[in-house]
């Protein structure tokens, strides 16, 4: 049955509207989000590959050179057969800096304007012949099914319903990280629809021609020669060629980098894609042998190309349609999204980068509009492409033209994710080198007859008299001389840091080692009034407002670690807007860094070891075994039970460890990034003094949070840099709480006075009992006396032993008591008086009240300490002294300054230390005494005393003839400084 | 952590191994199918490392 033209406009245009329908429906929200992101639409909008060369043109490229036919589904096959290794580490590099197209790939990874603006101009170049095979294999198809005379008309109309159709659903947001939901199910839908009636042809092909499978075998049986044709063109050698060409042009041609990586929705149903795209090529692979041998059989009139279309047209009924409609969906599906896709390259590397954005409100509206204009003007030149060559050559030469084309990325595709060494310019002289063989090789050679190859090429032998013949020769000549060029370059010219680092974080399994560079920016509002110089005002707040919220970060955020990451989310963001060269360039200008120095910068070790944590489970062997180890490292730092901060050079925050988050009640994830200004008081006045100043510790410090004082004990080390090059100069401090410690101190020195304080009773006693009975006589007598004079003489000896006794009580009542003071105030402490009221003080203890001591201080010697506490020192060492000391000789107490120090002897003339005592006398609970006699806390107190005090204690013992004791003490010196 | 080098063995392995390939395919005759076969069992070997494996970062 034939068609008239009007019919099979109507039905191209109801055709386009039925698609129409289905994205609108999509975007309108009238599909189920999970149908929606559902692996099975994302395998069907890949598709896409399927364009009408796979429709018509593999049927005629399988008549003229057989099963080599099965590269073209065999190379997408393989690209997504190996997608978990190949396309995985692609996907997620467009996914985490936004990159739409192969050409913001190489800008970023090889940070060139000129790279992004020269693999788009070539791009453009080498799929104009594919483009224009679509549209010549719509007007064709039109021609030969309703017999019009002016398919260049055909493909005009074609043309422009085309370019509405994908202003209308590809270009409705500006920016690359609004995926195009409705878009992607319209083309998963195209795709279903030409598996399906492609398939139906061939079916009709084996059961309406040969009459089944059994049928097929006799006839093939009976023709052996067909099988021949198929087997023959294997042994000529292209193969290798072509299914590389058809591998690589999976990945790197726009309309497939757009479907895989930019409208991606899941990144998990690429996994899926890895079956199930080869088993949709599979099928689309065995329908084109049976088309052709049943075109074959019944000797249909239409040329090879349009095969199923002569097949269906013979077999009758409405079955002509199907083919004309899996051609439709083949070539529509292409140039919507190859169109959307070098719109958006044309934008990023040709359009912004020459023109300076204007920063106006509109600067979204203007994109868009820009972008529009860019789909229709790639839509004119593939019709003005298939003007001017369409209608001489088949559909397989123009293919073969952009299939060889893509091939000239391979090189640089390869060197982006598997060779960081590469650089930009051995990439572009490559790429340059490459498309000029491609050019002038290939392209001039078969659309411009009149061309003569240039003699150097004849020279080196190099002959391509047929190139559409020998188009494989150009094909690995032209890639041979890309590749060494670009790996002679790379080697040979200089690479800048830059491109470095955008080579790490682009190369499979490497970690980029960003740098901890300080931003001039110090708040939120900082990049939102920069940005709004090259932005306007609403986008730059909106801009910023996105990437908080993709950060999860709030408005109010100050620390440098966040404002890094808002930095790089932001250059992200702008690069789904305005390709990566133009946010770079922009980022750079507006946002940037502090002078620093390179070599001589921290690594962000915070943002390191969050992208290790993010993929850990990828790591495998030596790498896995390391990162054991760093967790392990990790945990132990982070739970040890003292607190640990780790600083970097700059004071920044890199380490909290659980410890400083129960110590502090400040969170890990709060202060890490920040500086340690930024702590809340009262911990932002003890660590920024201690981190900044020259005491490597601070044993004792009191810090009254809320209505608590706790005692902390700080110490800090600096940390080197693991390399030579690093800038040293971070710190690690630790903090440990001992306010626990404190206060089992102050028991147990109380516990020890109250027990000095026993010991003292009965002298206390004997002391207030001779008063007591003096004050008693004198009542008495002053009951008798009737004399004035008598009177008051006795009532001023009362008042004396009542000012004797007060003496007494006021002594033990200064020596037992702990309060009074503040607790461990410093003040200055005369040490004569000290060690006068601690001889005072033992001399009521009814045991040593006979000991003779001698205090040889000079009253000149102060000393910045306790009174209180010092004077519990020398009462422990007098007490001490006298127990060891049977023969009641005397102990002496000399003192002398030197320097700043103050220092104390205390001499006995006892039976010394025993030598297994002397290394652990001042630890509690050790004593030499008699059982009951000693409690084996004095020393002990007394050392840890005089370490508060900053100071130190040693011992001689003995000192001469294996008898006496001395006792060492160094306590710092009072001065006014000190003191203020 | 090694999959590019896993890659490598495998690009050069398959075309190593393709002039063997090629010529078992060219001797199919009658059994034109002959690749479409080992094609379907490729995709069967991707569906069951699919299922068993979890790709992480995906």
């Amino acid at each position: 049955m034939g068609y008239s033209f009007y019919q099979l406009f109507a039905i191209t245009v109801g055709y386009l509207l039925f698609l129409f329908f289905v994205a609108w429906a999509t975007d309108r929200g009238m599909l189920p989000s999970r149908l929606v992101r559902h692996p099975a639409i994302y395998v069907l909008s890949l598709g896409v590959y399927c364009s009408a060369w796979a429709i018509y043109g593999a049927v005629g490229y399988a008549h003229l050179y057989g099963y080599n036919y099965m590269a073209y589904f065999l190379g997408i096959s393989g690209a997504f057969l190996l997608a978990p290794i190949l396309l995985a580490p692609i996907l997620r590099l467009t996914t985490t800096y936004q990159l739409s197209s192969l050409a913001d790939l190489f800008a970023f990874r090889f940070r060139s304007r000129t790279v992004g603006a020269l693999t788009t101009l070539i791009m453009i170049a080498c799929m104009l012949p594919l483009l224009a095979l679509q549209i010549k294999a719509v007007a064709e198809s039109m021609e030969i099914l309703s017999g019009a005379s002016d398919p260049a008309y055909v493909a005009g109309l074609f043309c422009i319903l085309i370019t509405l159709f994908a202003i209308l659903f590809g270009a409705r947001h500006a920016t690359a990280r609004e995926k195009h939901e409705g878009l992607v199910v319209a083309i998963a839908t195209e795709s279903l629809i030409k598996i399906i009636a492609f398939g139906a042809v061939a079916l009709i092909g084996l059961f309406g021609v040969f009459d089944g499978p059994e049928g097929l075998n006799t006839w093939l049986v009976e023709h052996p020669e067909m099988l021949a044709r198929l087997y023959y063109p294997l042994q000529d050698g292209s193969w290798h060629s072509l299914v590389m060409a058809f591998f690589v042009s999976a990945v790197v041609m726009p309309h497939m980098f757009h479907m895989a990586f930019t409208e991606n929705l899941n990144p998990r149903a690429l996994i899926t894609a890895s079956w199930a795209v080869p088993l949709i090529f599979l099928i689309m692979a065995i329908c084109v042998p049976l088309i052709l041998w049943a075109s074959l059989k019944v000797q249909v009139t239409t040329p090879a190309d349009y095969f199923a279309l002569g097949l269906t047209q013979h077999i009758g009924g409405q079955a002509s349609l199907l083919a004309y409609i899996a051609g439709l969906a083949g070539a529509s599906g292409i140039l919507i999204v190859a169109t959307l896709a070098l719109s958006s390259m044309a934008l990023n590397h040709l359009v912004l980068p020459m023109r300076r954005v204007q920063h106006s409100d509109n600067l979204y509206r203007w994109l868009l509009w820009v972008r529009r204009i860019l789909i229709a003007a790639t839509l004119l030149l593939a019709y003005l492409f298939y003007l001017w060559s369409g209608h001489r050559h088949s559909l397989t030469e123009l293919g073969v033209l952009s299939f060889v084309a893509t091939l000239q990325f391979v090189p640089g595709l390869i060197g982006t994710l598997f060779w960081p060494g590469a650089n930009r310019n051995g990439l572009f002289v490559g790429l340059v080198a490459g498309f000029i063989i491609w050019l002038f090789a290939l392209v001039l050679p078969m659309l411009v007859p009149s061309w003569q190859l240039p003699l150097a090429l004849d020279l080196l032998g190099v002959r391509f008299d047929a190139p559409e013949e020998q188009w494989q020769t150009v094909a690995l000549f032209s890639v041979a001389v890309n590749g060494i060029l670009f790996s002679f370059f790379s080697m040979v010219t200089n690479t800048s840091a830059e491109e470095r680092n955008a080579a790490e974080s682009c190369a499979v399994d490497s970690l980029r080692r960003p740098y901890r560079w300080e931003l001039e920016a110090t708040c939120v509002e900082d990049f939102i009034h920069s940005l709004i110089e090259p932005l306007g005002p609403t986008t730059a707040e909106r801009e910023v407002e996105l990437s908080l919220r993709d950060l999860n970060l709030g408005r109010n955020e100050t620390r440098p670690y966040a404002l890094r990451r808002l930095r790089d989310q932001l250059e992200t963001n702008l690069s789904g807007l305005l390709g990566p060269s133009v946010a770079h360039q922009m980022v750079d200008d507006h946002l940037p860094y502090k002078p620093h120095d390179e070599d001589q910068s921290s690594e962000d070790i915070q943002f390191i070891e969050s992208r290790l944590e993010l993929y850990r489970n990828r790591l495998s062997g030596l790498a896995a075994e390391l990162d054991s180890l760093r967790r392990f490292h990790r945990q132990t730092l982070l739970e040890l039970p003292m607190g640990v901060i780790s600083l970097g050079a700059d004071a920044e925050i890199i380490g909290w460890n659980l410890a400083m988050e129960t110590l502090t009640g400040i969170s890990g994830r709060r202060m890490i990034g920040s500086r340690l200004s930024n702590l809340p008081a009262p911990w932002r006045h003890l660590l920024l003094d201690f981190a900044s100043g020259d005491v490597p510790r601070l044993p004792q410090q009191s810090l009254e949070i809320g209505s608590q004082t706790r005692w902390l004990s700080l110490h800090k080390s600096h940390v080197h840099g693991p390399t030579p090059g690093e800038r040293d100069g971070g710190q690690v401090v630790v903090i440990e709480d001992i306010t626990d410690i404190r206060s089992l101190e102050s028991r147990l020195a109380h516990n020890e006075r109250l027990a000095s304080i026993g010991r003292l009773a009965a002298g206390v006693a004997h002391e207030i009992g001779n008063p007591v009975t003096a004050i008693a006589c004198l009542t008495q007598n002053l009951g008798l006396a009737d004399d004035a004079n008598e009177i008051r003489d006795s009532s001023q000896q009362i008042l004396e032993q009542t000012r004797r006794i007060s003496r007494i009580v006021e002594s033990l009542v200064t020596f037992s008591h702990s309060g009074g003071l503040p607790s461990h105030s410093h003040l200055p402490v005369t040490m004569h008086d000290v060690i006068d009221e601690a001889i005072a003080l033992l001399q009521l203890d009814p045991d040593r009240r006979y000991q003779k001591t001698f205090n040889e201080c000079d009253h000149s010697l102060i000393a910045n300490g306790d009174p209180q506490r010092l004077l519990q020192v020398f009462v422990n060492l007098l007490t001490n002294a006298a127990d060891a000391n049977p023969d009641m000789t005397p102990v002496f107490i000399r003192g002398k300054q030197h320097e700043q120090t103050i220092v104390i002897e205390v001499e006995d003339a006892g039976l010394g230390i025993p030598e297994e005592l002397r290394h652990t006398l001042f630890e509690p609970f050790v004593t030499s005494k008699a059982p009951g006699r000693g409690t084996g806390l004095g020393l002990a107190l007394v050392y840890s005393i005089i370490e508060d005090h900053g100071g130190s204690i040693s011992i001689d013992s003995p000192i001469s003839d294996n008898r006496g004791t001395r006792f060492t003490i160094e306590l710092p010196a009072y001065v006014e400084a000190v003191a203020e | 952590m090694y999959t590019d080098r896993l890659l490598i063995i495998f690009i050069i392995g398959t075309y190593l191994l393709s002039p063997a390939i090629i010529q078992w395919w060219s001797d199919g005759g009658q059994s034109w199918f002959r690749p479409f076969l080992v094609w379907f069992a490729l995709i069967g070997v991707s569906y069951w490392i699919a299922r068993s494996r979890d790709f992480d970062g995906l």
